[in-house]
């Protein structure tokens, strides 16, 4: 009896399972289906509930803290390599006799570069979310000052009688200039924009600022970045240094004698459609060399090959005798050899229309390139032994420092960080997202033209066939997880769809990415990506008074002649906190006679003062722009009744706003999903 | 009675004759005290002009008795010499070079020639109005007609209205203040940190003006003073971040009805900062604050060219007014004053002090009488006038 019961109770579960399973399974398939854009995508639950929970308990179950070596510096003794670790906020101090890491040093939020003083006593580490430089006694591995910089510090230099501090500030564009005897800041220069790298000329004379995003320009209109040129004794700024159709220049160095200074670069065909990425034309990466003696020519040599691209160089080192140069190339995990000697031959033998051909000539690089030096994934800053013959790479997604070594140009170790030994899902979609692996010719990765996971400043023309319509300013991939829709049109209803296959068919030309990746690389920009601290406009969470001011006229329902405004032109309607976006689509009277009838999608806006130039095809420079210019008829808000000094409080407002992680003390995942 | 009226009328004669003989023995006296003139001097002679001040008229600066400095060798530039057009706004010293502001561009005088930048090389408006360098970068700050330019090792960089929240594109007056800069427009006074990239306005709405105009701008003391159209001098206090305000306190637009009352009028052009003196220009007069007292000056009082100023410069003790009929300077008792000859480029300097005045003569004076624009520098004087640019050289 007692058999028989089970029986039954067995057989209705199992009843009521059939029952479940079949439409449970066919809207799970629909569901899954419509988040991926595919039908075939397999229904595992964990792809998107696990990987991208941003459950803490979850979270902490399926991520891993990594290090992510970035940038290094070794001792004049050559004993000693200080290795920043970006995502454990440390400078760790590795013996490279024994490969051991000895020390850990904590330091500021998000550190990016490291130098030593002369004497390799202290050492400086620029710490780009606390705006301030920690300032490490090497002896005693105890950080004994703090020094205040701009916004965003980068790259560091010391000045030539090491009494000054030069600090580049990413966020800010500009240069800080600190007195190292009164530990304060004496003046901030402006560099170009959205500078990193520095480098003193070796006689002490001029310090060379690199920038990553070209000048503010319309589109059609050629690139142009800038190189700064600091008078080292003045310590004013020499010249700008434009340097045509080319920008991200990371990093930069010089040739012991100081006779060229050497940039890494990258020369985007943005004013093309992305298709032309078949014909190997969207995206080049080469160097930049500036003669400072002469006729201070600046020549453009690209490291790429006919049928191999060599993606975001980074770093560039140049050895003690002059005769070879490093490029690490981030996107394709290589490490270009280059001769000097042979560039110098190049420059010599070639006529000036000549050497401005070989900017766009894919086969100059066999003439200069010695060898291509595989390395871990994400190689990022290189350092070099003070007596030449070791060359150390920061694998910065891999955990680990190779060595190479520069005679044999061999790989002859690697330095193991002792980081987690598990790549979890979202480490392996940053490994993805930073590689240009999956496009054709390895032309670039995700990373490229969102450098640091925010967005590249320019605008592209995506259209495959519609030749020179619907041009759009590429948008900031930080914390979008919950802003679905996406894209400019809001086509895509999930980033699944966005990077899935008609990713592949009209960006990277290639296969598209298998579903593991796919989860992979969804995993990460849908959760791993965080903004930056907003420290220049809201440091503390506490608004000005202006800001104040602003906050009232962004939530205001009733214009300055006691009108109402509609409730669908008040800017909080379609910018409400916390993502200050409605997730919806709007007309904002901005459609060009270009672009195709649609509707926007409403942008979040964290940390909006970051994303310039501003509305679907970045035609607004400035943010005041888009209602001074732009505004006109009242659509993108009720604005025009506003005082210019109402509107400058808006703004004063708009730029404070900054992701609600630094309200609500959730800053818990950083970036490469590792848990603090 | 013959004999008493022919006693009385020789007594008469008499006492004409000697004070005809004592007027001579004076004529006579100073003549032997005249200066030896060259061939093209004027002789020196006694003569009552307006005013009722005496002026001794001269051509050899070292006979001039006074404390002030005096500049000549005027070299005069027009658009014949290299000048983008002749109405000149400004001038500014930067080093080796010379900036001025024209209605036609930046011009540049480095090396002996000129170079225009206009807005085809990048500069918000061909009318520039102002000018001043940063010390800490030594980047150069243009206000136009058109917005304000930052210009940086042959880069331009440019805030107007519309791109920022600069408050007005008119822009009569700019001025580094570390890592500060403040702009006097058309709609208001302005203030940019460099630093965090934001702009602040300050008009009639918080602040005590009058109205938004703006003409000038300074910076001393910790303090920020703006000429404020109409509202007299608008003071900042950086620290306190607060206002106050000078204004005439007789509140006469005709007269200044009390002197030394306070500013001389509220319609004010232009103010400067040095030496602890605070030097205010207007349309009708000339004011000096030490802090405590206010002091006016007239050109019917003092050797002030004229009451219509349209810039002052202070530097160190000295202050200079560019005047619709003449560049004067003072140290607040002694004067000088450039004017030019309505039908030849000669014209004449005059010194002031008390209540004797000397002339001397100057060939070529300056280029106009027109004064727009000063800057000094060491041992130079560059003017800016509206028919050319003047550079002097101290005398003495």
């Amino acid at each position: 009896m007692k058999k028989a019961r089970l029986l039954i109770i067995i057989g209705v579960i199992f009843v009521l399972g059939l029952i479940v399973f079949f439409p449970g399974r066919k809207a799970a398939r629909t569901h899954v289906n419509y988040i991926t854009a595919v039908d075939d995508h397999p229904l595992s639950c964990t792809s998107c509930h696990v990987y991208t929970s941003e459950n803490k308990w979850v979270s902490k179950m399926v991520n891993e803290d990594y290090y992510s070596p970035f940038n290094m510096a070794v001792s004049n003794d050559g004993s000693r390599l200080y290795v920043v670790a970006q995502d454990m906020d440390e400078l760790m101090v590795v013996d490279t006799k024994n490969y051991k890491v000895l020390n850990h040093i904590n330091v500021g939020i998000h550190p990016h570069s490291v130098i030593l003083s002369k004497a390799s006593k202290i050492a400086y580490v620029s710490n780009q979310w606390s705006d301030n430089v920690s300032v490490i006694d090497l002896v005693s591995s105890k950080i004994i000052d703090t020094l205040k910089t701009g916004n965003g510090p980068a790259g560091l230099a010391l000045s030539s009688n090491e009494q000054f501090l030069y600090a580049v500030n990413v966020f800010g564009s500009d240069l800080s200039v600190i007195n190292l005897s009164t530990k304060e800041e004496i003046k901030r220069l402006t560099t170009g924009s959205n500078p990193t790298g520095t480098a003193l000329s070796p006689d002490g004379k001029v310090l060379y600022v690199t920038s990553r995003r070209a000048n503010m320009a319309p589109y059609g209109e050629p690139l142009i970045s800038d190189l700064t040129i600091i008078n080292d004794s003045t310590k004013t700024v020499a010249k700008y240094l434009g340097i045509e159709s080319a920008y991200m220049m990371e990093n930069i160095a010089f040739t012991p004698s100081g006779d060229l200074a050497i940039t890494a670069l990258i020369r985007p065909k943005n004013l093309i459609t992305s298709i032309q990425v078949e014909r190997g034309w969207m995206m080049n990466h080469g160097i930049a060399i500036i003669e400072q003696e002469g006729e201070g020519r600046v020549v453009q040599l690209l490291l790429d090959e006919p049928n191999a691209y060599y993606s975001d160089p980074f770093d560039i080192v140049i050895t003690p005798d002059g005769k070879k140069a490093f490029v690490s190339s981030s996107g394709t995990d290589y490490i270009s050899v280059i001769s000097i000697d042979s560039v110098r031959t190049i420059m010599a033998e070639s006529s000036p229309k000549m050497l401005k051909s070989f900017s766009n000539n894919l086969g100059i690089s066999s003439r200069f390139v010695l060898k291509r030096i595989s390395t871990g994934s994400n190689p990022k800053g290189l350092t070099l032994s003070p007596d030449g013959k070791r060359l150390y790479v920061a694998e910065q997604l891999e955990d680990k420092i190779a060595v190479i070594n520069t005679e044999s140009l061999e790989t002859i170790g690697s330095i193991d960080l002792d980081g987690p030994q598990r790549i979890t899902v979202a480490r392996q979609g940053r490994r993805l997202f930073n590689n240009a692996g999956h496009t054709f010719q390895n032309q670039y990765a995700c990373y490229t033209c969102h450098p640091d996971n925010h967005e590249d400043g320019l605008v592209y023309n995506m259209e495959g066939k519609n030749m020179g319509r619907n041009v759009t300013n590429t948008q900031s991939l930080r914390e979008i997880g919950g802003t679905a829709p996406f894209k400019w049109n809001g086509k895509n209803q999930s980033v699944y769809k966005q990077d899935g296959m008609r990713f592949s068919a009209i960006l990277t030309r290639t296969e598209p990415f298998n579903y593991d990746d796919l989860d992979a690389l969804v995993a990460y920009i849908t959760t791993g990506i965080k903004h930056p601290p907003n420290l220049m406009y809201n440091p503390d969470g506490k608004l000005t008074e202006s800001q104040k001011r602003g906050k009232e006229i962004y939530d205001r329902s009733v214009d300055n002649f006691g009108m109402d405004i509609p409730e669908n032109n008040r800017c909080i309607t379609c910018h409400p906190p916390p993502l200050y976006t409605d997730l919806q689509m709007s007309d904002v009277s901005t459609l060009s006679d270009t672009d195709d009838p649609i509707l926007f999608d409403t942008p979040h806006l964290h940390n909006i003062f970051s994303s310039a130039p501003y509305l679907h095809d970045g035609r607004a420079e400035t943010l005041e722009e888009i209602w001074t210019v732009y505004g006109e008829d009242d659509k993108h808000g009720h604005v025009n009744d506003l005082t210019k000094m109402q509107l400058n409080d808006l703004i004063d407002y708009l730029k404070s706003l900054r992701s609600p992680v630094y309200d609500d003390g959730k800053l818990e995942v950083q970036q490469g999903s590792f848990i603090k | 009675m013959e004999n008493k009226g022919l006693r009385k009328y020789s007594k008469i004669v008499a006492i004409a004759v000697i004070v005809l003989v004592v007027v001579s023995f004076g004529f006579k006296i100073a003549d032997e005290h005249s200066l030896n003139l060259n061939s093209d001097s004027i002789n020196k002679k006694l003569t009552v002009e307006n005013n009722n001040l005496l002026t001794e008229k001269t051509s050899d600066v070292n006979d001039v008795k006074n404390s002030m400095p005096i500049y000549g060798n005027w070299q005069n530039f027009t658009s014949k010499d290299g000048l983008p057009g002749d109405k000149a706004y400004c001038v500014r010293i930067d080093g080796e070079r010379v900036l001025v502001g024209t209605h036609e561009g930046l011009a540049v005088y480095e090396k002996g020639k000129w170079r225009t930048y206009t807005t085809e090389d990048g500069l918000a408006h061909n009318g520039v109005l102002a000018i001043d360098v940063s010390e800490q970068t030594g980047d150069v700050w243009l206000g136009t007609m058109g917005g304000l330019t930052r210009w940086s090792t042959g880069k331009f960089e440019n805030f107007t209205q519309m791109n920022s929240g600069m408050p007005n594109d008119l822009i009569y007056s700019v001025i580094c203040d570390g890592k500060e800069v403040w702009v006097a427009t058309g709609g208001g006074a302005g203030q940019y940190d460099t630093h965090t990239k934001r702009w602040e306005i300050f008009t009639e709405q918080n602040a005590p003006m009058h109205e938004p105009w703006t003409y000038g701008v300074c910076a001393g003391d910790g303090k920020i003073f703006i000429a404020a159209w109409g509202g007299g001098v608008v003071e900042y206090t950086k620290k306190t971040k607060q206002f106050r305000d000078y204004i005439d306190p007789d509140g006469n637009m005709e007269i200044d009805l009390f002197p030394d009352d306070g500013v001389v009028h509220d319609i004010t052009t232009g103010v400067s900062w040095a030496d602890d003196y605070l030097w205010v220009a207007t349309y009708f007069g000339l004011s000096r604050y030490d802090g405590v007292r206010w002091k006016g000056y007239f050109d019917h009082d003092s050797g002030l060219a004229s009451n219509f100023i349209n810039f002052v410069k202070a530097d160190g003790p000295v202050a200079f007014m560019c005047t619709d009929q003449g560049l004067s300077y003072t140290d607040g008792k002694n004067w000088v004053t450039y004017t030019k000859n309505k039908t030849d480029k000669n014209g004449k300097a005059i010194i002031t002090e008390g209540n004797k005045k000397t002339e001397l003569a100057m060939t070529p004076s300056i280029s106009h009488n027109f004064v727009i624009g000063v800057d000094i520098k060491d041992d130079v004087i560059w003017l800016a006038t509206s028919k050319g640019v003047s550079r002097g050289e101290l005398l003495k």
